[in-house]
């Protein structure tokens, strides 16, 4: 176990950032913290980094093993990478990344030469090496912050932050340093926590993602468990696109319109009215009745702009809305238009009580 | 291993931010919110007018009557023992009231904009009293303090110490009436600056002076500087304060402002212009080192900004 928060509550005021949180992470992993604005994340990713404190006596954190809780962040030897890179503007590239071995006491601090050494190296790592004698505003978006990684990683950090790494820089950057963090942690395996808002870049990167809700952990685990098996309904709709479709349960299967579908997997119990979810890809669509493909339904909108179809389809029954992806062939077997009418089957529904709303 | 990111997109980002601080002065376009020639004419006349008869013309005045007899006589009315002394007290004053303010004025800054605590807004809004108080009352202040009948009189006169009508006096009225131009000129840049770095510093393992020799002080420099230069500039020039709690014993408890008006009470109008225009020669100065480090400050501010746009 490299890195254990126990039981952390921390409150700003009356606002409640984090409640009663545990979460356990092993030697070496990548883990996504991710989450809606206000889950947090934030706030857990800086408590473990010790920027802030955990309530006084509401919780613990430890780092293999050993207590930290009330160690300043300058003893905790944990890297941490701020949204804004936060680089120090007057020092270059080759001084900000030397700037924690320069402020280790005389006894542990390497000889010049080696600081030398270790810079280049991490230099050579983030592709700079061109660029130590820069400054950080002489460097795009990208660049900074593989600076502020590198400065982070030369004091062999037993643990690796990073509060929404990718957050300030424009989508194509994004999708390169993406790839580069996983090969860069396939490298030197050092254990990364990374805060994200971000599904995509959490499912893409992370070996194991924790969706955090209201300062809880709302769950745990692996990108694909995280997708196929959602534990509420919550993790189920910050996924991905959902449809929404109440209806009223009873035994394994729920009423929608005039048909009963068979439940995936159930949410919770299913006695009270619930709210099947089924995925914009889960849904099939033929142009007459038969099978299972029965609920009626009118396409309003067709939009065939990129890799699938998008269809905007409204039940007949009750005027309720949803949405449907379909591959290219699929839509042009279909030869569909706005205004046809259509049937439609649902797969995969998953049952979550009515209580959360989107 | 990845492919640097396409210098495509460094690019973009100057041009977003060249975008941003597009100069417009020289566009050929006549701007919606000017006026009719003549107005314009009419209203730069009035300003101008306004300029030069209210600081031009006494700036003009205080050289030409302090040169009119020559800079050898300058130096003799400066080589006086008396003048000579009040040079010297005035230098020792704000050699001591200025740094004493630097140190205060940054510790004030860095607890302002850094940390979070009680009491914040009134400690910001005790920065300015002095700016808000008439330096005749900050003098007066110290009187009541230090004087004879205040409350610690009777203790200082018993150990034989002389704060009130003594140099150490004119210190301490000094530091008072300059005590908000550090802070002031520090908080709205440390707050633009914000507390990241600081926090970076720490987690990479450098202690709380470390992080302020290596960090914030090199980061606040140029609004330092500036805000001393300010600072300098009115302890040695204060007047109000320093009457108070001086004695006017001259050739001891007499600064630059006191002797001149001393020198004018006693019809040396000549010698009272001659220091006058030493004053307001250091003034100058003062003014010239102020804009070319306004113009470094200027630059600091807009990294500092830069860095949260881009």
């Amino acid at each position: 176990m490299s890195v254990e928060v126990r039981n952390i509550t921390k409150r700003f005021g009356k606002f409640t950032a984090l409640d009663n949180l545990n979460l356990k992470i092993e030697s070496g992993e990548l883990v996504a913290l991710l989450g809606p604005s206000g889950s947090g994340k934030t706030t857990l990713l800086r408590i473990i980094a010790g920027l802030e404190f955990p309530d006084p006596g509401a919780g613990q954190v430890l780092f293999y093993g050993e207590e930290v809780t009330n160690l300043p962040a300058s003893e905790r030897k944990a890297g941490f990478a701020f949204q804004h890179y936060a680089l120090f503007r007057h020092l270059n590239v080759f001084e900000n990344i030397a700037f924690g071995l320069r402020v280790l006491p005389r006894s542990k601090r390497p000889k010049e030469p080696e600081i030398r050494e270790r810079v280049e190296k991490l230099l050579k790592l983030i592709q700079l090496d061109a660029h130590g004698k820069r400054f950080p505003t002489q460097l795009s978006g990208g660049q900074r912050q593989r600076v502020a990684l590198a400065r982070a990683l030369a004091v062999g950090p037993k643990v690796l932050l990073l509060d929404e790494p990718f957050g300030a820089l424009d989508a194509k950057v994004r999708k390169e340093l993406r790839r580069w963090l996983r090969q860069l942690h396939e490298e030197i395996h050092v254990t990364t926590l990374f805060v994200t808002h971000d599904r995509e870049e959490a499912l893409e990167v992370a070996g194991r993602v924790a969706v955090l809700r209201d300062g809880r952990i709302e769950q745990v685990g692996t990108p694909e468990e995280i997708y196929d098996r959602p534990a509420s309904a919550f993790v189920y709709d910050f996924l991905g696109n959902v449809n929404l479709f109440h209806g009223q349960p009873h035994g394994g299967s729920v009423k929608i319109g005039d048909t009963e579908y068979a439940v995936t997997e159930k949410g919770g119990p299913l006695e009270t009215p619930a709210v099947a979810f089924v995925r914009p890809h889960d849904i099939r669509i033929s142009r007459e009745p038969g099978g299972h493909a029965t609920l009626a339904a009118r396409v309003i909108r067709c939009n065939t702009a990129g890799p699938s179809a998008h269809l905007e389809l409204r039940r007949l029954d009750n005027d309720g809305w949803f949405e449907v992806q379909l591959s290219k062939e699929q839509f042009n077997e279909l030869q569909l238009n706005t205004g046809d009418q259509v049937y439609v089957e649902l797969r995969n529904v998953r049952v979550f009580p009515e209580d959360y709303s989107i | 291993m990845a492919q640097q990111p396409s210098p495509r997109a460094g690019l973009i980002d100057m041009g977003d931010t060249t975008t941003f601080f597009r100069d417009t002065r020289h566009e050929p376009h006549r701007r919606a919110t000017a006026e009719a020639p003549w107005v314009r004419r009419l209203l730069i006349t009035g300003a101008l007018s306004f300029l030069g008869i209210f600081l031009g013309m006494p700036l003009v005045s205080v050289f030409a009557e302090g040169l009119k007899k020559g800079l050898g006589f300058n130096f003799h009315t400066f080589l006086d023992p008396q003048t000579l002394s009040a040079i010297k007290l005035t230098f020792i004053v704000a050699g001591i009231s200025v740094p004493l303010n630097c140190v205060f004025g940054v510790a004030a800054a860095w607890a302002i904009t850094k940390f979070d605590f009680r009491g914040k807004n009134l400690l910001i809004t005790l920065i300015d009293l002095p700016f808000s108080v008439s330096p005749v009352i900050a003098g007066l202040i110290y009187v009541l303090l230090f004087g004879a009948p205040g409350p610690f009189g009777t203790w200082l006169s018993d150990h034989n110490l002389k704060i009130i009508f003594a140099v150490p006096g004119i210190v301490l009225a000094t530091t008072f009436v300059t005590f908000p131009f550090v802070a002031r000129e520090l908080i709205p840049l440390m707050q633009a600056q914000g507390r990241t770095e600081e926090e970076a510093a720490r987690v990479l393992g450098a202690s709380g002076w470390q992080t302020f020799w290596r960090v914030t002080l090199p980061n606040i420099k140029w609004g330092l500087l500036y805000g001393v230069i300010l600072c300098n500039a009115r302890a040695m020039g204060e007047f109000g304060a320093v009457s108070v709690v001086s004695s006017h014993i001259r050739g001891e408890t007499i600064t630059i402002p006191l002797q001149i008006e001393i020198l004018y009470n006693d019809y040396n109008t000549a010698g009272a212009f001659a220091l006058a225009s030493l004053l307001a020669f250091l003034g100058l100065v003062t003014l010239v080192l102020k804009t070319w480090i306004e113009r470094k400050k200027a630059a600091a501010l807009r990294a500092a900004e830069m860095d949260l746009i881009t």
